[in-house]
């Protein structure tokens, strides 16, 4: 069992030290986030022309980002809700990351329905503000619902991201010096580690958590409005609510996963981020893998059956038309691969076989974002006005810099905050997985025992 | 009573001639694309002509069918438009407020009859083709939607001067830039309030037809169909 | 003097003096011409004239005060003007009734085209390299003035030639008079669609050497061969309108259409049954209906002027009985015999033919058995059928009826003129003019046009546009575009009345470009002597006034007014052979002598087994023959079949492309016997399987930036083919053989083709 100042210091080490490979990925990181930047900066200065789409492939990439990066961000927060209030003790090393990513990815994601706008300057109309000329937002319309759902989720998760760190926060405060210790006393907010507001703290978290299970589950509901309530062919359906949530959860899910594996590697975090924790998500990623096979065979059976016109152009564009090479390395990349790696217990408990399955999920999961929206787009009503899309430039670089950003946000964060909450671990007291049975019952966490660790000095 | 503007369009008289084409973009300012853009589909036409094929040579037939904007009472644009560029006024037309526009796109998703273009980059006219612009019409910018407004600065032109002259707009006293060049008259626009209209007496037609209607846009242009040869000749 | 007059003067001189004052023009304020009438934002509508198809129909222009670059004293300014906004058909004018076509309101860009040539230019580098400077108009008349009189004092007046697109009205006697005057040989003419047999067959079978005015409005059955009367062929507007009454414009009665013709046009689309007769064939099929009217005795048999004139038909047509003229026409006898019989017992029924069937060897025949045809159905001069349009009682200067002498094909003519230049003949033109006519484009390879043409010593053009015939002129006097010129025009077709359309200017010339008749007539003083005593007006506007006053003078009306009336409509009828009468005055009496005519079978160049397509190359519904192929709007406007924009397209039946191994959008080489081509296919099913189509319109050399280098010419493959008495260009006797290259582009504004998606292959 490690001890606490061990532990303290592998989990602040990336805090307090930084070194010459975080620089280096820093650059490189940076350097395709600025070409991102720039290519935004060209768009908003020449016009959507400068993308691949056009009449009447009005949404394409952009907005398969929204979806993607909101999506993403559902595992996170709701993982860790949820986790919290089953009291499953191997979350705890997983908690922050989980946070983190659902505040990264929905920050990332937020700013698609900007970015993609014919006139970008103007984003502020979508607020609901008293304007000069009485004029509010169209509140019939799907994307003034985005608006809101969105921002409660961000505004949700960021409190409860932050919520966890302050003690981790006053304990970084604790252990240095120098503008670090002001930095950090400044964000601590003055925690003393008192009963008191260890009993707020954990009052604060499981009203939390219980509220943003809800929301979560509504902002990508909303979010999947954005094509139900249009009649598109294969847009308006029921299934698209509880669709895009599954599918939401399966590629944040992944996303978790992709970003822990690359936090061990790279933050030496070997003895905390355990086969156990990656053998316990991809159970969850293996029940969310039939989930969404579940929901596209279902989807896919019905609209078949009907043999409506319409929907069967896109239908079958998909199967077996012009779409189908994407359609079918989807149905790999999320099903065909992730399910025999997932199933197979040996193969599962193995990190690098939950790694392939979330890499080839991550890939899929865009995809079939991608799918939903352009075949159906092409393929309206009127034969005579169906299209083709391609992307161009500048679109990839947007989408290459997004996977790029989340990457620089997650080393900068990694750099201020420890990413393993350090205070919960200490509370459930890090042990080798298979011996902590009996102790994940009443390892509640232990206000009193993390006050002990804390008031010991630093040796 | 209010007016409430309507087409019909009579697939038996329309040739595919195109003239209702030229004649709303010289009208309404419609930008030319130009050859690349063209080839990525980016060309705007406020009205198109489709045309279906139906069969193989030698029993080969061609349809066509002038598409616009339907004008819809029930329009799936505007319930999607997240800032009121798109709404429906009072004489029942889809305006599109060009100044409200941000892009978005998503009425151009929404509407089934694909009749909603973009301006992906700011229009250029080859000076001195600017000097053709209508002066009533807006010039629209960059990453806003624009789409066929029944000729709305002709609407509004007469219904000024009617009532500066203190009279009632009749039937036929204006039209369409589209109705007016077409032929042979396969376009009529006017008041379907008003029963004696003939944009009103061709939508009692019994051939008279909504394009998707059964999405339940209530389109306002009534598409007469063509009639077999035999039905009255026989 | 008046207010008003005050104001104009000083503002005008103001103007020009501070324009010859200042620097730079685009810095300049803008200077206030106040211009008639108008009242900022508020329109005032003007008439005119459409001269972008012979059909000549009126427009009225919406005018409205605007801010223009203009070149005035041979400076760059910016002033206040009013400027064509919108072209609208004239609601007035008998002829298009208010409506009007695509082409028709695609006018406006030619007056406001950035590529319009704004000086007189005189050519500096090598002829055809496209270098030009800029001379002024003093010095650019007095050049062609010492070439024509130099000519003149040589005795050599005879070695001018004027080659023009078809003159009509006042234009056509001001040019012939000049030369005539000068002894210069009379103009010679060329288009590429001209007609020129359908109007000699008219000539001889009812004594009007004109295009025939469909009264389809009361028409019950219309049976066309391959006249695309619904999109370019003959008065199209006219025609529509009439469409439109013949189709839904009687309550309980539609008529009904049928198209014979191998490749299904915007015309044909529109049919109630399409036969896709071989190609050529028509006439023969027309006289196998016959056939069987006349053996049936389905109609009364009193045979008409035409019928006379075909080798058989006392006979009762045996070569041409259904079950012969299915092997010859590829269409079934029991089709045939049902067609005759439709026809036959749906009065009134009326034949049109025109375009592809007539550009054959046996064109000639192919009319002559359409019009004995229409005797047969009794549609000659009769409600619902083929009228002539009256002749207007001017004292000069109509274009019809044409003297039988002046009937020859223009091809022919064209030709011989080449001929004279390319064999060095003697009195081979030495002095080149042209005006409004591309023949480097829009004639066949082996006349040779390019290197006859650049052997003339001296050639002048009046081009507003360089184009690949006018790059090779020597001067250049630029024309103002229509709408800035005085405009009449006498249609040949199209209505029943004889009208005389004029229209005074639109607006104010925007370059320094001199109308073409004005030129004429300054030339014409210049050179003094019999030529300047022909034409004894300043401006052409003189000259119409003069031909109006003629009018009032045999009217009895007062001077001045009629002529006044005519500018403010924009056409002036004296009511002869009105629509009222119904009935034109068909002139048998005028008919020249003719020898029997015999039907024969299409000859086409190329043979068979080498080159087993016909091709098909077809009058563009945006382009027309490629004359408005610099106007972005007719660029950018979806031809109606095939929705393809910005380019061109080879139409290919899918059978026939997919032995060939040719997908939709590959890039196809087409070779005939005299050159070769490169243009994307395009798979239609509105094809026959052995006739490959192009539209005409693409392939300028040298045209402006829309136009330029953009697509191919078909034209540049056609033979030299004719119809053997007319000379008329044979356009559809060419045959061509198909490969593959590679990929291409098609710029298609349309997705899918058909309405059920499923029946898609090319998606």
């Amino acid at each position: 069992m490690k001890s606490v100042d061990q532990i303290n210091h592998d989990l602040l080490r990336p805090v307090v030290h930084t070194s010459g490979r975080f620089w280096l990925v820093f650059v490189i990181l940076g350097s395709v986030v600025l070409a991102a930047v720039g290519a935004f900066a060209y768009q908003f200065w020449e016009g959507i022309g400068v993308w691949g789409i056009n009449r009447p492939v009005f949404w394409a990439f952009a907005i398969t980002n929204f979806v993607f990066w909101i999506g993403i961000s559902h595992a996170g927060t709701l993982i860790s809700a949820i986790l919290r209030l089953a009291n499953a003790t191997w979350r705890r090393p997983v908690t922050r990351c989980a946070e983190v990513i659902t505040v990264f990815a929905l920050m990332i994601g937020g700013m698609f329905p900007i970015i993609h706008l014919g006139r970008p300057w103007l984003f502020f109309w979508l607020v609901p503000y008293p304007s000069e000329r009485q004029i509010w937002p169209q509140f019939r319309s799907p994307l003034a619902w985005d608006f809101f759902a969105i921002g409660t989720y961000l505004t949700g998760s960021i409190i409860f991201l932050l919520l966890p760190i302050i003690p981790d926060w006053a304990l970084v405060r604790d252990k240095t010096s120098g503008w670090r210790h002001g930095l950090y006393r400044v964000v601590s907010l003055g925690w003393r580690g008192t009963p008191r507001q260890w009993h707020r703290l954990e009052t604060a978290m499981h009203i939390m958590a219980v509220a943003i299970i809800p929301v979560a589950v509504s902002v990508h509901t909303i979010v999947s409005w954005d094509f139900a309530m249009a009649p598109v062919p294969m847009w308006h359906s029921t299934i698209f609510g509880p669709y895009f949530v599954a599918g939401a959860i399966f590629s944040g899910i992944a996303g978790l996963i992709l970003a822990m594996a690359f936090l061990r590697k790279l933050l030496h975090l070997e003895e905390y981020l355990l086969p156990i924790h990656f053998d316990n998500l991809g159970k969850l990623l293996l029940m969310m893998s039939l989930l969404w096979f579940y929901f596209v065979f279902a989807e896919r059976l019905t609209t078949w059956y009907g043999n409506e016109p319409a929907e069967m152009a896109v239908f079958w564009v998909t199967q077996r038309g012009s779409f189908a090479p994407l359609f079918w390395t989807m149905v790999f990349c999320n099903f065909l691969i992730p399910f025999p790696l997932l199933a197979i217990s040996r193969i599962r408990r193995t990190i690098t076989g939950v790694v392939i399955a979330s890499s080839t999920v991550v890939v899929g999961m865009w995809l079939e974002r991608f799918l939903i929206i352009v075949p159906s787009l092409s393929h309206k009503y009127l034969p005579y006005t169906y299209g083709h899309y391609r992307p161009t430039w500048v679109e990839i670089t947007i989408l290459v810099g997004t996977f790029a950003a989340i990457g620089l946000l997650y080393m900068l964060f990694a750099k201020f905050v420890p990413i393993i909450s350090i205070w919960e671990l200490k509370a459930g007291g890090h042990q080798k997985p298979a011996a902590r049975a009996a102790e994940a019952v009443s390892a509640r966490t232990s206000p009193m025992g993390a006050k002990e660790l804390e008031l010991r000095p630093e040796s | 009573m209010a007016h409430k503007w309507g087409m019909a369009v009579d697939l038996d008289r329309c040739t595919g001639c195109e003239a209702c084409v030229v004649a709303c973009r010289a009208e309404n300012n419609v930008p030319t694309a130009g050859e690349d853009q063209a080839a990525r589909e980016r060309v705007i036409h406020w009205i198109r002509v489709e045309r279906y094929w139906e069969g193989e040579f030698p029993d080969a037939r061609l349809k066509f069918r002038p598409v616009l904007c339907q004008q819809c009472d029930a329009a799936p644009c505007e319930a999607v438009c997240p800032t009121y560029a798109s709404y429906h006024n009072q004489e029942g037309l889809n305006g599109q407020i060009y100044n409200r526009c941000i892009g978005t796109r998503y009425c151009a998703n929404a509407c089934p009859y694909t009749v909603r273009f973009f301006n992906f980059y700011n229009p250029v006219w080859d000076k001195p083709l600017h000097l053709q612009l209508n002066p009533d019409v807006s010039v629209r910018e960059v990453g806003i939607m624009e789409k066929c407004t029944f000729c709305v600065q002709r609407i509004k032109a007469a219904e000024i001067e009617a009532a500066t002259d203190k009279r009632g707009l009749k039937d036929g006293d204006f039209t369409t830039a589209c109705a007016q060049s077409c032929p042979p008259k396969a376009l009529v626009f006017g008041d379907l309030n008003d029963p004696t209209s003939e944009v009103s007496r061709l939508a009692r037609s019994r051939r008279a037809t909504l394009l998707l209607g059964e999405l339940g846009t209530l389109p306002k242009v009534s598409y007469l169909e063509q009639d077999s040869w035999h039905s009255e000749n026989d | 003097m008046e207010r008003r007059d005050f104001f104009k003067i000083s503002a005008i001189t103001g103007a020009a003096a501070t324009l010859d004052a200042c620097g730079k023009p685009e810095q300049q304020l803008i200077r206030f011409i106040p211009d008639e009438d108008l009242v900022p934002g508020i329109a005032t509508w003007k008439p005119s004239v459409c001269t972008l198809c012979p059909a000549g129909c009126g427009l009225t222009v919406r005018v409205m005060q605007g801010d223009a670059e203009v070149v005035r004293n041979g400076k760059l300014g910016l002033i206040r003007m009013g400027l064509a906004k919108k072209l609208e058909g004239n609601p007035q004018h008998p002829v298009n009734r208010g409506k009007l076509c695509a082409r028709g309101q695609a006018g406006l860009q030619i007056t406001y085209n950035p590529d319009r040539v704004r000086h007189p230019l005189k050519r500096l580098g090598a002829r055809g390299s496209g270098e030009f400077q800029e001379i002024s108009w003093d010095d650019a008349v007095k050049e062609l003035v010492s070439q024509l009189s130099t000519l003149g004092q040589k005795n050599e007046a005879g070695s001018v030639a004027f080659l023009t697109r078809p003159l009509h009205g006042q234009r056509r006697t001001l040019v012939e008079v000049f030369l005539k005057a000068f002894g210069a040989p009379a103009p010679v003419s060329y288009e590429l669609f001209d007609e020129a047999v359908l109007r000699r067959a008219n000539l001889l079978s009812f004594g009007h050497a004109q295009l025939p005015t469909l009264d389809l409005a009361r028409a019950r059955y219309v049976l066309s061969f391959g006249a695309d009367f619904l999109g370019t062929w003959n008065s199209p507007v006219a025609q529509a309108i009439g469409y439109g009454e013949f189709r839904q414009g009687r309550p309980g009665l539609r008529g009904k259409f049928v198209q014979v013709e191998p490749r299904l046009s915007q015309t044909g689309a529109n049919a109630d049954e399409w036969i896709p007769a071989r190609m050529g064939s028509e006439g023969m099929l027309a006289l196998s209906l016959a056939h069987v009217i006349l053996n049936q005795k389905l109609r009364p048999s009193s045979p008409g002027h035409a019928a006379s004139l075909i080798s058989g038909w006392a006979q009762g047509l045996p070569d041409y009985a259904p079950e012969k003229a299915e092997k010859l026409t590829d269409v079934p006898a029991a089709k045939i015999v049902e067609l005759a019989q439709e026809a036959a017992s749906h009065e009134p029924a009326v034949g049109v033919v025109g375009g592809a069937p007539l550009a054959q060897a046996n064109g000639l025949a192919t009319a002559i058995a359409v019009n004995a045809l229409n005797e047969l159905l009794g549609s000659v001069d009769s409600p619902g059928g083929i009228f002539f349009t009256a002749a207007p009682p001017f004292a000069a200067g109509t274009k019809l009826p044409e003297p039988p002498e002046r009937s020859q094909g223009r091809f022919g003519a064209l030709n011989a003129v080449l001929q004279e230049i390319l064999l060095d003949r003697p009195h081979s033109p030495k002095v080149l003019l042209l005006h409004d006519v591309n023949p480097v484009f829009a004639a066949p390879p082996d006349a040779h046009v390019q290197a006859a043409v650049e052997k003339v010593p001296f050639i002048a053009s009046f081009g507003s546009f360089v184009d690949e015939t006018s790059v090779l002129a020597d001067l250049i006097l630029p024309d103002h575009s229509p709408l800035e010129s005085w405009l009449d025009d006498v249609p040949e077709s199209g209505l029943l009345a004889a009208v005389a359309t004029v229209a005074p200017p639109a607006l104010y010339a925007l370059y320094n470009t001199r109308a073409m008749p004005d030129v004429l007539l300054d030339v014409a003083h210049q050179l003094g002597g019999n030529v300047s005593a022909s034409l004894p007006w300043k401006t052409y506007d003189e000259m119409l006034q003069a031909a109006f006053a003629d009018v009032e003078k045999k009217a009895g009306a007062k001077s001045g007014d009629i002529w006044k009336k005519a500018q403010a409509d924009g056409w002036w009828s004296s009511g002869e052979g009105s629509a009222a009468s119904g009935k034109s005055r068909l002139s048998t009496s005028g008919t020249p002598s003719h020898g029997a005519v015999t039907m024969s079978e299409p000859q086409f160049d190329g043979a068979l087994e080498e080159y087993p397509f016909s091709f098909l190359p077809f009058a563009s519904t945006m382009l027309y023959d490629g004359s408005l192929a610099h106007l972005p709007w007719m660029q950018e406007t979806p031809d109606p079949l095939s929705t393809a924009m910005w380019g061109s397209w080879v139409e290919i039946n899918p059978r026939s492309a997919e032995r060939l191994g040719i997908r939709q959008g590959d890039l196809v080489e087409v070779t005939s016997q005299h050159g070769k081509l490169q243009a994307p296919a395009l798979l239609s099913p509105g094809i026959a399987p052995g006739v490959v189509a192009m539209p005409v319109g693409q392939g300028h050399g040298n045209f402006g930036r829309y136009a330029g280098h953009r697509g191919a010419n078909p034209v540049s493959i056609l033979a030299a083919a004719v119809e053997p008495e007319t000379g008329a260009l044979a356009w559809a006797a060419t045959r061509v053989k198909i490969s593959r290259v590679g990929e291409g582009k098609l710029i298609l504004f349309a997705g899918g083709m058909r309405e059920n998606a499923a029946e898609d292959e090319n998606r």
